[in-house]
């Protein structure tokens, strides 16, 4: 064998692997489709496309621009509220529990418990959060806030664990040969540092909690969503066109400023 | 313009030299902050005093949900099967047109910037759609059932796979891209030689990520009539059925945990 | 004044980092450490301000033997030893400024400490150490923002603002690419003189040892094995510390003044 015949076969052989992975994606990709069912389609799908297409383009301008308590401006002040007010809440919780998963602060023991019991948080809907907290609360924002406060939980615990892990320690060993104690390295050389990385991660997070808040209405938690599903029932679309547009800008709003300030925190 | 109404503060070396300390922004943000909270507290009526009284409410439903009724089983396998194959074959539909959109969305290879910004516009108004909303939208036109929950996910997936696709795509190394066109190919050929390689991993591993939460948003897309394991969740939920309840989280958690390991796994050897 | 008194370091997987160290270094030196990697020059460097124990032996900074030394004595014995690091260990997300400060914040009241608000004077002193290694124009940028000779000059300055006696340099500018490695060695090479800040600098470039220290010490496996002026290094002495070859003891053992 010549060396380039043996270089030919000695290229690392993934085309095995690969193909078995394509083909058992392509499989299941071709299972899942059993889960359509075109049945229900009704064949008058696309007119009432077309009208709701025409109404959410013609809103209603007078729900977006009157500033009572139904108008849209108040009920995205109150989304708003709601997701800051949750994420505060929220964040404030995660980071005892971020701590409390890091392996490297707690016996791994309690950090396995603690993982367990942050994925078991994250899984469950928000809109079963949403159902249990009207028990607490009756309906209204209140439920909402806790509802984001709870949801934000897990993920806000996870990102800044990944922070805590990713400190760099080199700091410490510089301030060990200035002649600064335990509580002074932790105050000069660690906060600092994960000041910022927690604070772009909350703001990430309050961005995604507008998003969750806007939906939690469904289940009477507060915030925009109940106005929008009780025009969407009512087959009311240009009153969905006037709240969607109110929501579409306000989010695409808050995204634009959140990317800005954290482009900001995390490379100065 | 904040500098102007609080002027630097100038600090004097003893040497003669004179420092100009610009004054700190930390007062503006706390006020702002608390501004904030204080308005959010009243717009939203959140009261400590409700919340210390009647915590225990939350804990009597989660301790009616345990143990949870595991003779519900057969009735979840069906819905919580559809839920997967839901997000499974959004996500995978929705990954696929990504790659157009975000070809198109990509200002490096596409020169037509009306056609560039356009395609960004629309992948932006998609993304900001909730889900749920596209959901139940869906259902108006595409009836009940799991093919508007597809839709739903299809359209999220397309948003998000092909925001973060094209912004790759614009940080890619253009040397070989235009090695390519020199060697003659035209600009789609030379992108899919030069460009997609460098991309497709990192792809691969968004698509992953992004079937990853679609698991768990299709959980409650059923809520709204679009299929899949949230009608149950719902059924449960509006007839206190506290313990049927649980079973479904305990299984959705269960699934939701596989999913991610598997996909965590595959993502791990992707990058 | 610096002494080492047949010291010997041994770490715990029973290795012998430093063996018969014997070494007077007086106030005002500008001493370098050369030797291949994992010699001990690190080692060496770091048991004078405590950062490791020596195991037997005596090691004695101005008058205090420093394996006496505990908890608060040694911390209270570090503010007067300033040290440098090939990584510049900064915390890169805050202010030029912020950086330099925490050379204060052992002395500070509990307050003080706690809320991070520091007074007027110890800002201006700051400044001065920034203004005495040439940056005084980047006080308030963040330090991330910096190249790498000018994050090597905070640390620099960082340490002068402890008002030292002695600056310890762990490979200070191995990180650094040519230009900016002569500018801080410059920088280093001012402060002894201007300051009379003793300077011991661990260093990997032969040619920058000897253009800048007064006196070479070298080091091959935990031993010193020359220490002398600068002017009586000769290549053959290079080869000797890196090699060790047996031919060129004798040549060095006739120039060992200093021992």
């Amino acid at each position: 064998m010549g060396t380039i015949e043996r270089q030919l076969y000695a290229s690392p052989n993934h085309k095995r692997y690969f193909t078995f992975i394509t083909i058992i994606l392509l499989l299941l990709f071709i299972w899942s489709f059993t889960a359509v069912n075109l049945q229900n389609v009704e064949s008058s799908g696309w007119e009432i496309a077309s009208t709701i297409i025409a109404g959410i383009f013609t809103p209603d301008l007078e729900l977006l621009l009157t500033f009572t308590t139904q108008g849209v401006p108040y009920l995205l002040l109150e989304t708003i509220a709601i997701a800051i007010l949750g994420t505060v809440i929220g964040a404030i919780l995660a980071v005892p529990l971020a701590f409390l998963s890091a392996s490297n602060v707690v016996p791994s023991p309690i950090a396995w418990l603690t993982r367990l019991l942050l994925i078991f948080i994250r899984t469950v809907p928000a809109l079963v959060y949403g159902l249990m907290f009207i028990r607490v609360t009756g309906q209204g924002p209140f439920a909402g806030v806790l509802t984001i406060a709870l949801i934000s939980i897990g993920m806000l615990a996870k990102l800044f664990v990944d922070a805590i892990e990713d400190l760099d320690t080199s700091i410490l060993e510089s301030m060990t040969s200035i002649g600064c104690t335990t509580f002074e390295k932790i105050r000069y050389g660690i906060i600092p540092q994960l000041f910022s990385m927690f604070l772009s991660i909350i703001i990430y997070r309050f961005d995604m909690n507008l998003r969750e808040a806007s939906v939690l209405g469904l289940v009477g938690a507060g915030g925009i969503g109940a106005p929008l599903i009780f025009a969407m029932s009512a087959y009311r679309w240009n009153e969905v066109g006037a709240i969607l547009i109110g929501l579409v800008v306000l989010i695409l709003v808050v995204e634009l400023g959140s990317n800005r300030i954290r482009g900001k925190l995390v490379r100065g | 313009m904040y500098d102007k109404i609080f002027p630097p503060k100038r600090i004097a070396l003893p040497n003669g030299k004179v420092v100009e300390q610009k004054r700190s922004r930390m007062p503006i943000v706390l006020v702002l902050l608390f501004l904030a909270l204080y308005y959010s507290i009243q717009f939203t009526d959140f009261e400590l005093s409700v919340l210390l009284d009647r915590w225990k409410e939350f804990f009597f439903i989660v301790f009616e949900m345990i143990p949870p009724q595991w003779d519900y089983f057969p009735h979840i396998w069906q819905p919580l099967i559809d839920t997967i194959k839901m997000s499974l074959l959004g996500s995978v539909l929705g990954s696929v047109v990504a790659i157009p959109v975000a070809y198109l969305a990509s200002s490096n290879v596409v020169k037509n910037r009306a056609l560039v910004s356009g395609t960004k516009v629309f992948l932006s108004l998609l993304r900001t759609l909730p889900t749920l909303v596209t959901a139940l939208i869906a259902t108006f036109i595409f009836g009940l059932g799991t093919l508007a929950g597809t839709v739903a996910i299809f359209i999220f997936t397309l948003a998000y796979v092909g925001k973060l696709l094209y912004e790759q795509i614009e940080n890619v190394e253009m040397g070989s891209f235009e090695a390519m066109e020199s060697l003659g190919m035209n600009r789609m050929q030379a992108f899919r030689y030069a460009i997609f390689p460098q991309v497709s991993p990192n792809f691969l591993s968004t698509a992953l990520f992004c079937f990853e939460g679609n698991v768990r948003y299709a959980a409650i897309l059923g809520y709204v009539g679009a299929g899949g394991i949230g009608l149950l969740l719902n059924e449960g939920l509006g007839w206190r059925d506290y313990p049927s309840v649980g079973m479904i989280l305990f299984m959705l958690v269960i699934t939701v945990f596989f999913i991610e390991r598997i996909s965590e796994h595959f993502r791990k050897r992707l990058i | 004044m610096i002494e080492f008194i047949h010291v010997e370091k041994i770490y715990s997987n029973k290795v012998k980092a430093l063996q018969d160290v014997n070494v007077k270094i007086d106030k005002g030196e500008f001493v370098a450490v050369i030797g291949l990697s994992g010699a001990g020059k690190s080692t060496l460097i770091r048991c004078i301000n405590r950062m490791h124990d020596i195991t037997s032996g005596k090691l004695i900074v101005d008058g205090v033997e420093v394996n006496t030394l505990k908890g608060k004595q040694i911390r209270t014995f570090r503010k007067r030893i300033g040290m440098i690091f090939q990584s510049f260990n900064l915390v890169t997300r805050t202010s030029v400024l912020k950086n330099v400060l925490v050379s204060f914040v052992p002395d500070l009241p509990f307050w003080r400490k706690v809320t991070g608000i520091f007074s007027k004077e110890h800002k201006i002193e700051a400044l001065t150490a920034l203004d005495q290694v040439g940056i005084l124009d980047k006080a308030y940028v963040r330090v991330d923002q910096l190249s790498g000779g000018q994050q090597q000059r905070v640390a620099l300055a960082r340490t002068l603002a402890q008002q030292p006696d002695i600056i310890l340099a762990d490979e200070p500018i191995a990180s650094l690419d040519p230009v900016t490695a002569k500018q801080v060695m410059d920088d280093f090479q001012r402060i002894n003189e201007e300051l009379k800040i003793s300077v011991i600098m661990n260093i990997h470039h032969v040619e920058m040892a000897l253009q800048y220290a007064e006196r070479i010490i070298g080091v091959r496996d935990g031993k010193i094995v020359f220490d002398g002026k600068t002017e009586a290094v000769t290549q053959e002495v290079l080869d000797y510390i890196y090699k060790g070859e047996r031919e060129v003891q004798q040549a060095v053992e006739g120039e060992q003044a200093y021992v």
